[in-house]
C-alpha cells in the first residue's frame, strides 16, 4: 500500500465526523464508493460523533462558555 | 440505526424515480434523522428539521452516485447531516444561542438522565486517550473546525491530524464499546 493510499483510508474518521476540508471530503467520497474496507469502517464508526454530541451538550448546559471563554476572562 | 430488510428492494426501485426516492428516504431516514440532529443542533427543533430536509435534498441531488445499501446510506446521511450542522453552528458563529431553552417536554432526546450518564462515560472515554488523539477531537469535532483549520492552530500538517484523528477515534469507539455505550 502506497503512503497516499493509506492517507486515503484514514480520512474516514475525518469524513464520518464531517470535517473534512470540501475537496477533501468530494475526494473521499469518490473513493469510498469503491472501497469496501472504508466502507466497512465508515459503517463502524458512524455512531461515534452522536455519541460525542452528548458531551458537547452537556458543556453548554453546565458550563457558562467554552474553555476559551473561560480562560480570557 | 436499525436498517429494514426491505428497504433494499425499495431504494432499488426508487432509483429510476427521482420523487419516489426523495418520498422513500424520509419515511426511512427521516425520523431517526431527526433524533440524531436534535442531539447535535442541542434540540433546537427547527434548526434540526430544516438540516433534515436540506439533507435528504442533498441525497436527492447525489442519487445517481449515491450508495443504496442502507447501512452505507444511512452513514452518509449522517455525515452529510453533521456538515450542515457545524456550517450552520459556524455562521450562528459565537453569538448567543437564539434559541429559547426548551420546555422539559421537550427535551427528551433521549432522556434526559441517559444522556447525562453518557456525556460522563464519553468524557471519561476522552480522558482514556493519549493526549494527542484526544487534542486532534477536540479541536475539530468538538470546536466545529475543519482538518485545515486545526492543522493551523495546532501548528501540525493536516496529514497528521487526519491521522492522529483516526486513530483517536478507533481508539476512543473501542474505549466506548468495552463500556457498552457504543455497539
Amino acid at each position: 500500500m502506497s503512503p497516499s493510499s493509506r492517507d486515503v483510508h484514514e480520512d474516514v474518521a475525518a469524513y464520518a465526523l464531517g470535517v473534512l476540508d470540501e475537496e477533501d471530503h468530494q475526494a473521499f467520497e469518490r473513493h469510498l464508493m469503491s472501497c469496501e474496507e472504508c466502507q466497512a469502517e465508515l459503517r463502524e464508526l458512524s455512531e461515534v460523533p452522536g455519541l460525542l454530541d452528548a458531551v458537547r451538550q452537556d458543556r453548554s448546559n453546565s458550563l457558562t462558555g467554552t474553555d476559551d471563554d473561560r480562560a480570557s476572562r | 440505526m436499525p436498517v429494514p430488510r426491505h428497504l433494499d428492494s425499495r431504494l432499488e426501485s426508487a432509483e429510476t424515480d427521482d420523487d419516489v426516492l426523495v418520498e422513500v428516504l424520509y419515511q426511512e431516514f427521516g425520523a431517526p434523522l431527526l433524533r440524531h440532529v436534535r442531539k447535535a443542533t442541542g434540540n433546537d427543533l427547527q434548526w434540526a428539521e430544516d438540516v433534515v430536509q436540506e439533507t435528504i435534498v442533498r441525497a436527492w441531488r447525489n442519487a445517481g452516485r449515491l450508495h443504496r445499501e442502507p447501512g452505507l446510506l444511512w452513514a452518509w446521511l449522517l455525515t452529510v447531516a453533521r456538515r450542515i450542522v457545524i456550517d450552520g453552528r459556524r455562521r450562528r458563529g459565537a453569538r448567543p444561542q437564539e434559541v429559547e431553552p426548551a420546555d422539559a417536554d421537550a427535551v427528551s432526546v433521549p432522556d434526559g438522565s441517559e444522556r447525562a450518564l453518557e456525556a460522563m462515560i464519553v468524557a471519561d472515554a476522552l480522558l482514556d486517550l493519549s493526549e494527542e488523539h484526544r487534542e486532534v477531537i477536540e479541536h475539530t469535532y468538538l470546536r466545529d473546525r475543519t482538518i485545515g483549520e486545526a492543522a493551523e492552530i495546532l501548528g501540525i500538517p493536516p496529514g497528521t491530524v487526519k491521522s492522529r484523528l483516526y486513530y483517536g477515534i478507533r481508539a476512543l469507539r473501542g474505549i466506548l464499546k468495552e463500556r457498552g455505550v457504543a455497539s
